[in-house]
């Protein structure tokens, strides 16, 4: 079902669910991909730092002033939806491709809500912004690890 | 998308706060109820002459000792409580939510910004200090010190539960002062929280006190010879002719922070998609209920001809009803949901009764929101959605009254000086807001409207918690406003001393 107009409320949440996704995925691939252990850790943790910035930044800076229900007209969170994700069965060039999809949506994500809620939302959207550059980042380093052959 | 964890699962039974002890009140009681699910969720006593008597003396009592603690550890107090306010800021914006009815959003908003007030007293310190000066004439010197008055009163609204009164109380508590706050008996427990954690945080027993109530209440905050002063947000009839006048023959200090019919100009040359996300948070941001709110746009046409005018008139209107139509009513705690309802039905029958005199009056409907469709099964008791009227002129009556819901009036003006006369004929001087990328005509706006919060491209003129929240004509009454350095002055009297030593 499409949404649109979503309010700051639903993307927050989003993004909260979307970085606990990340984490548990790559505390996955750290344990059953020792190659690449201290980089999913790293990247686990990372995540939940994600979630405290983008949190506790919607928390300090949301008043009553802001456009908070109106700054993300037609966004349809459905487009950036990740369910949850598991490597089970999975070899690691396939699992890398699955992490490089995610941070590809989840920069998407972040990058998205950042243009539309830009100079409406206060200091939100630059949250949303570093974010996803992080995520872009990562998924640099998944691809040159893909590239590697691992 | 479900609906967010209540935080209130059973009836609350509302107490008095008084001397530091959860008191059970003589007086009748009155249900406190959610105005998106028609839920009863606390019995809130309305409290005797004799209840709010007993407060003032407690807190008359409490003065000496806290009059004379260092603001240091005054303020301590204030961070505790500040750190307190943060781990239970999800509750409390829930709460919020539940008995007023505002989005999630919008409560979390208004916990951000009651938090704000608290940060801001902590400074007190720094911004309670005199100033001096040495030999004023040799070997005498002369200096001005800040001293607290005594005990003040707190009247709260209904429309901004959790965040008004503490547009005060911090900062009467921080210069030494003691408060006793009535809340409104609409949305109550919001301050019954507060003062829960007020409590926790060790202010001292008697310096915080909330009196649950109506009428009795105030009438005995404005007869008690105890009380230095009164701070009230509400309407204008009650703050202009019953606080204000009041307070003048008893010799009180007062802020009354009252009504307001605030205008929206927007310029030809504004950033429409910004200036329409704005509006709609203006005029529809918590219904509509709100001194802040936007409530007439004006479309000008200045520096246009007829043709270019009219081409800019609709593109504005039609981008303003369409993005209004949009918007999602249903429970605040819905996170898909952008417009709460009413506060109660006696005031969607009111805004109902300005929908049909703007009808009869010749005004063009073009968003009905007595046709409302709710997000989610909800009773449609509150429930009012978007309303949009265009072709209103300033002497009809939806232009001219304030109606404190969601309703909109679309206004013409060809020039600039012909909106500034429009706004200056209004008898509210609260916010007016112009849209535009042009500095000269920005400036014209700020320099020349005699409102108190003018926004430049912002909608809701809410000065953060270290400006005064200004008010001019009537939409305040009083000296001092409320936050900030005014209202630092409004809880000190300046003592100056002369001293030479022989």
């Amino acid at each position: 079902m499409e949404e649109l107009n979503v309010t700051a409320s639903a993307v927050i949440s989003f993004a909260e669910k979307l970085e606990d996704t990340s984490s548990e995925l790559y505390e996955e691939l750290a344990e059953r991909f020792a190659a690449h252990k201290e980089t999913f850790l790293a990247f686990a943790k990372e995540s939940r730092k994600n979630k405290v910035l983008v949190t506790r930044t919607y928390q300090e800076t949301i008043t009553d002033a802001l456009e908070a229900c109106f700054s993300f007209a037609g966004l349809n969170l459905n487009d950036y939806a990740v369910q949850k994700v598991s490597a089970e069965g999975m070899n690691c060039p396939d699992a890398l491709q699955m992490a490089v999809e995610l941070e590809e949506k989840a920069s998407r994500f972040y990058s998205d809500v950042a243009r539309r809620s830009h100079s409406l939302l206060a200091t939100i959207p630059g949250a949303f912004r570093r974010v996803a550059e992080v995520r872009n980042k990562r998924k640099l380093e998944l691809q040159s690890l893909l590239k590697q052959g691992h | 998308m479900a609906i967010l964890e209540e935080p209130i699962k059973e009836t609350l039974e509302l107490r008095n706060y008084i001397n530091g002890e959860w008191v059970k009140s003589e007086g009748s009681i009155e249900e406190v109820i959610n105005p998106a699910t028609g839920k009863v969720l606390g019995e809130v006593p309305i409290s005797t002459k004799n209840e709010i008597n007993a407060a003032v003396e407690a807190a008359k009592a409490a003065f000496l000792d806290w009059r004379r603690t260092p603001p240091l550890a005054r303020v301590r107090c204030l961070f505790r409580l500040k750190e307190l306010m943060e781990e239970n800021f999800e509750e409390l914006s829930r709460i919020q939510t539940m008995e007023h009815g505002k989005t999630i959003d919008e409560s979390r908003g208004e916990t951000r910004r009651g938090i704000e007030n608290v940060e801001v007293a902590a400074g007190i310190p720094s911004l309670m200090m005199g100033y001096n000066l040495e030999d004023i004439a040799a070997g005498i010197d002369e200096y001005l010190i800040r001293q607290p008055l005594g005990v003040f009163g707190i009247i709260g609204p209904f429309n901004f539960p959790f965040m008004v009164p503490l547009w005060f109380i911090p900062y009467a508590l921080a210069t030494g002062n003691c408060t006793v706050v009535k809340p409104s008996s609409e949305d109550p427990i919001s301050q019954i929280k507060i003062a829960e954690l007020a409590e926790e945080a060790g202010i001292p027993p008697g310096v915080y006190n909330v009196v649950n109530g109506g009428r009795t209440v105030v009438s005995g905050m404005l007869d008690h010879p105890d009380i230095a002063g009164i701070c009230f947000v509400g309407s204008t009839p009650v703050g202009r002719d019953v606080i204000y006048r009041r307070c003048g023959e008893t010799g009180k200090r007062v802020i009354a922070q009252c009504g307001a019919k605030n205008f929206l100009l927007v310029m030809p040359d504004a950033d429409l998609e910004g200036t329409i996300a704005t509006c709609m948070t203006s005029f529809f941001g918590n219904t509509g209920q709100r001194c802040l709110s936007g409530a007439n746009l004006v479309i000008v046409g200045e520096g246009l001809n007829e043709r270019e005018y009219n081409a800019f008139y609709k593109k504005v209107v039609e981008a303003f009803v369409d993005a209004a139509s949009r918007i999602r009513v249903g429970y605040g705690l819905d996170e898909k949901v952008q417009m709460g309802p009413l506060r109660d039905r006696s005031k969607k029958e009111r805004v109902i009764g300005f929908i049909e005199t703007g009808i009869k009056e010749g005004a063009t409907l073009r968003l009905d929101g007595r046709e409302v469709k709710l997000v989610g099964d909800w009773p449609h008791t509150c429930f009012l959605g978007p309303t949009v009227f265009e072709d209103v002129t300033p002497d009809m009556t939806i232009a001219k009254e304030e109606i404190f819901g969601p309703v909109a009036s679309i206004l013409r003006a060809k020039s600039l000086d012909e909106a500034i006369e429009v706004i200056h004929n209004s008898p509210f001087g609260n916010a007016a807001s112009i849209f535009t990328t042009n500095g000269k005509w920005a400036r014209e706006f700020q320099y020349r409207v005699a409102c108190g919060n003018i926004g430049i491209n912002v909608g809701i003129v809410a000065p953060m918690a270290f400006f005064p929240f200004s008010g001019m004509k009537n939409s305040f009454f009083g000296t001092l406003h409320g936050q900030g350095q005014e209202v630092i002055r409004f809880f000190t009297e300046s003592k100056v001393v002369i001293q030479r030593w022989f």
